[in-house]
């Protein structure tokens, strides 16, 4: 049972070392996420956004129609073989436009949540670690004053502020949203702060710097990266409200939010030209969520 | 005079399997167990034995959808638990047999008070009893009484308190009160001192020494303390990875255990009367998904015999009352 | 009058920790945890601590390692004073008093692996440079019977009794001189608990360490300690080497205590009381009684009991007890010396 070949045994083991504890459980963590087949589902829809966002202009029936195209003659024609999701009043294939529009609508979400979310978890952790302090109180108020103002309000504010743009759009957005992941991770370390092994690595004399990001921090991932996988569908959202306002990605480029409103004014007779980026819409919330709860099966600490 | 010699309860060769990731936990394989009319039973077992795994197929709680009985019976009076119609099982939880848990705490709902739980207790079980219960005084009075029993002081109080106003050893009581109204013939206490300080502990148990003298219940007792069991029980059977190993009165199983697990657990019980403690038992539990096809202790057992490891050794009668499943002792 | 000899590594005196909790109209509500504590453990002894809820064990353990700021009183470790939090201690006071924790299901990081947890006491305390940390952790791990692959599990995967090892590991990485563990097999087996427990004596005598070990339960207390110590309700009531406080138990707290432990030999029952059988209820931390806080559950009460609090008196070198029924004995001794 001993083993006797020290270097030999330390050898080996290098060879295997996994990289990480979650690729370790790879097999494991599908079995969990895949329990519920809506997950599934849900990560089948999200993969066929992301592939058909990456691959649009290469994909789409009708690269053309993204840009600056008319064609007053094919205008309004209802959904047919040549136009499946039919065509707009100046001629446009809605369904290139709605595919394209995804990119649009992908790179907002990613971008706000790369921005958000770092911020927002930092300020979380140190004010739960902190917590009953000045620091806390002061960090929790800002955060609470943020998180009164209705998201799409401060989000119209700011957009209407600056030029609208898709980088202005993503700013405001941006700053509606880091707040919530500053009270689930206040939540979460305030808790967790409390556990034995954190006050044994303080005990040992870890440092503060350490406590936060190798005790506190990792075990409140989990909750963290389900947020954001849901959340992901609910910045779409909040995008193509700006965009249905007119503050966002400008035309000619296809937004979700933009052909949604074009197409309003014509409803009910030209239907297609509302009801399909619509759609397109629930389609990535839905998508997104489903998937959102596959991840959080994934990462909850359950029976080993 | 109490009868001890009708089978209240017969556990015949009961395989029990959890549907997890991977297969099946293979958790009993095969375990044999037996109570009579007012018997104290000890069932002795370290964590993850499966000791809690069979009393909850005796009451059929065991968690829905996710276990499999692939063979066994339960017996009791007579009738194989296992082929109840629900109907049947519901007269047996309410009357018949009761469960005492090990964290009174979690057992007591608390945003009830005591008064309203033992009351729903009795009423539920009321039929039972000669008189109609459903009248609010009648109830009272009952959950009085049996409060009283339980040596609890100030039992009309008693009914008005919430659980966490009460400590731990009262709480205790208050779940043996809630059990002795509705189990006529067989209790089954889990642990019931485990999460209690030690004077405390030692005041239960007593108290349940009483109580299943005084109304010839028979009372199924699962510990991890073979001390506990010892000073409880008139007979115990020693658990290990599903199967009963040895069972035995505790005067022959402590003066002569046989099963190596036996005589491991008995060396590294510490004694106040000193004398250091052994090393332990080599090796840990075997995996319930991939056990081993022979005898389960076979891995970590210091004796070997090549048929170990071909199937799993039969409980066998090595001298009156006294059973051990071991090939090594068969010869 | 006591000095500090150089045999003793920590001294206790009179050690006071209350928690405040609210308030009343008599003023500020406090749970008197610890009222009034003299302790020491003497170089390479263990010394055991016994008691039941709301005796204040772990309180004295949490504050001797620095959890708790004491309310009054003294901690003396190695003649310095350490009676402050861990974040006001030294770093060298840090590493010699290391502490193993009762669950050792929370007291591991289960987001790291074996080899991150033990690695960080290194990190802070040695001078090990980091390319030879795996080599010393192997070490580590093979001093507690781990093998190797240990190293990359993460403490989810292992069962109680390899966790609790893996928390030993650690906290003889920084080769400390005491170290408290506080009731650290009372989650496992029986016979996981003799294989930690033969672990933990055999260390002891390796690298020549103290143990002030903290549990409720006297039959392992007897094949541990040296010396038991015996608490309730935040005071001491007896302390005694441990074949004395079995066979010559004074307190009555501390028969009421061996009599309630179940045992497994005929040889052991004999030694139990037999007229000091359990009564009563251990009253909450908060309404401690007046006078001695026994007196209510004592089969020995005198009327003095319910008045005045005992003061400690020595009955025979090593052997100190804190009870009126041996004051007179106290009395006779101080007339004898007069």
């Amino acid at each position: 049972m001993r083993n006797s070949n020290k270097p030999n045994n330390l050898i080996a083991i290098s060879l295997v070392r996994p990289k990480s504890i979650f690729w370790f459980n790879l097999e494991k963590n599908w079995y969990k996420f895949s329990r519920n087949r809506l997950s599934i589902v849900g990560l089948v829809i999200v993969a066929g956004i992301i592939i058909s966002a990456i691959f649009a202009p290469w994909i789409i029936p009708y690269p053309e129609h993204v840009g600056p195209f008319v064609d007053f003659e094919s205008g309004a024609q209802p959904p047919s073989l040549q136009h499946l999701f039919g065509t707009d009043i100046i001629g446009r294939d809605i369904f290139s436009r709605v595919i394209f529009a995804f990119r649009g609508a992908l790179i907002m979400a990613v971008v706000v949540l790369a921005l958000a979310v770092p911020p927002g978890v930092f300020l979380g952790l140190i004010a739960g670690y902190l917590q009953n302090t000045w620091i806390d109180t002061v960090i929790m108020r800002i955060t609470d004053v943020f998180l009164s103002i209705p998201p799409l309000i401060l989000a119209l504010a700011i957009a209407a502020m600056l030029k609208p743009t898709l980088m202005n759009a993503m700013i405001a957005v941006t700053i509606s949203w880091w707040p919530w992941y500053t009270r689930l991770v206040y939540g979460m370390a305030s808790s967790v702060r409390n556990e034995y092994f954190v006050i044994a690595a303080n005990l040992i004399g870890a440092s503060k710097f350490h406590i936060l990001l190798r005790e506190i921090l990792p075990n409140c991932l989990s909750p963290i990266f389900t947020k954001m996988a849901l959340d992901i569908g609910w910045v779409i959202l909040l995008g193509a409200s700006l965009s249905f306002l007119g503050l966002g990605e400008q035309p000619p480029i296809p937004a979700l939010g933009t052909m949604l409103s074009d197409g309003a004014k014509f409803m009910p007779t030209l239907w297609w030209m509302s009801v399909f980026p619509a759609l397109a819409i629930v389609l990535c919330i839905l998508g997104f969520n489903l998937m959102g709860d596959g991840i959080r099966d994934m990462l909850e600490k359950g029976r080993e | 005079m109490k009868t001890k010699e009708n089978i209240l309860l017969n556990i015949k060769d009961l395989h029990v399997w959890y549907r997890v990731y991977g297969g099946f936990l293979k958790v009993l394989n095969g375990v044999h167990l037996m109570v009579r009319e007012g018997e104290r039973v000890g069932l002795v077992g370290e964590a993850g034995c499966g000791k809690t795994t069979t009393m909850k197929s005796i009451l059929q709680i065991l968690p829905p959808g996710d276990f499999h009985i692939p063979r066994g019976q339960i017996f009791y009076k007579g009738q194989d638990v296992l082929k109840m119609s629900f109907k049947e099982l519901q007269r047996l939880r309410s009357r018949e047999i009761a469960m005492i848990f090990q964290d009174p705490t979690a057992a007591l709902n608390p945003v009830f008070i005591i008064g309203t739980q033992i009351g729903d207790v009795i009423k539920y079980s009321s039929a039972v009893l000669e008189e109609n219960v459903h009248q609010q005084e009648k109830i009272k009075m009952l959950s009085i009484k049996t409060l009283k029993e339980v040596s609890l002081p100030d039992p009309e109080r008693m009914l008005i308190n919430y659980s966490f106003q009460l400590s731990g050893g009262m709480k205790q009581r208050v779940c043996i009160a809630m059990a002795i109204c509705s189990a006529r013939n067989l209790l089954i206490a889990d642990e019931p001192g485990t999460s209690l300080d030690v004077t405390i502990q030692d005041q239960i148990m007593r108290l349940l020494n009483e109580l299943v003298e005084k109304r010839n219940t028979a009372i199924i007792l699962i510990t991890h303390s073979l001390a506990v069991a010892r000073e409880m029980t008139d007979r115990i059977y020693v658990m290990y990875a599903g199967t009963i190993v040895e069972t035995a009165t505790p005067e022959i199983l402590f003066k002569n255990p046989v099963h190596p697990y036996t005589k491991g657990l008995l060396a590294s019980v510490p004694k106040i009367s000193g004398g250091g403690i052994s090393n332990g038992i080599p090796g840990k539990l075997p995996s319930y998904l991939n056990p081993p096809s022979g005898c389960r202790f076979q891995p970590r057992c210091e004796q070997e015999s090549p048929i170990c490891s071909e199937k799993p050794p039969q409980l066998f009668e090595i001298e009156k009352n006294h059973l051990v499943a071991c090939y090594l002792t068969q010869r | 009058m006591k000095q500090t000899t150089n045999n003793e590594i920590l001294k206790i005196e009179k050690l006071k920790k209350y928690f405040h909790i609210g308030k009343d109209k008599k003023g500020p509500i406090y749970v008197r945890a610890v009222d009034g504590v003299d302790l020491n453990i003497k170089h390479g002894e263990t010394l055991g601590l016994v008691g039941e809820s709301g005796s204040g064990k772990s309180t004295i353990a949490y504050t001797v390692v620095g959890m708790y700021r004491p309310t009054s009183g003294q901690i003396m470790f190695k003649g310095k004073n350490t009676g402050m939090e861990a974040s006001r201690r030294s770093l060298s006071s840090k590493k010699e008093i290391q502490i193993v924790f009762q669950d050792p299901g929370s007291s591991l990081n289960t987001r790291q692996t074996i080899e991150q947890i033990l690695a960080l006491p290194l990190r802070i305390h040695t001078q090990i440079p980091k390319r030879q940390f795996r080599e010393k952790i192997v070490e580590l791990l093979e001093k507690v019977e781990l093998s190797p692959n240990y190293l990359y599990k993460s403490p989810s995967l292992i069962g109680g009794g390899e966790k609790q090892m893996v928390a030993i590991a650690r906290a003889m990485a920084p080769n400390p001189s005491l170290i408290i563990l506080d009731e650290p097999t009372s989650a496992l087996d029986v016979s996981v608990q003799a294989k930690i427990i033969n672990k933990l004596i055999d260390l002891q005598k390796e690298m020549n360490l103290s143990y002030l070990f903290i549990t409720h339960d006297l039959s392992l207390m007897r094949n541990v300690a040296n010396r038991i110590a015996i608490m309730y309700l935040g005071k001491i009531c007896e302390v005694a080497e441990s074949a004395t406080f079995f066979e010559k138990p004074l307190h009555p707290y501390t028969q009421m205590l061996i009599s309630s432990v179940p045992v497994i030999t005929e040889e052991e029952k004999k030694l139990k009381p037999k007229k000091a059988i359990s009564i009563g209820e251990i009253p909450s931390p908060v309404n401690i009684p007046l006078g001695c806080s026994f007196h209510l559950r004592c089969p020995y009460k005198m009327s003095i009991c319910s008045k005045v609090d005992p003061e400690m008196i020595e009955f025979s070198p090593e052997h100190i007890v804190r009870c009126h029924l041996f004051a007179k004995l106290e009395n006779k001794k101080q007339e004898r010396s007069d």
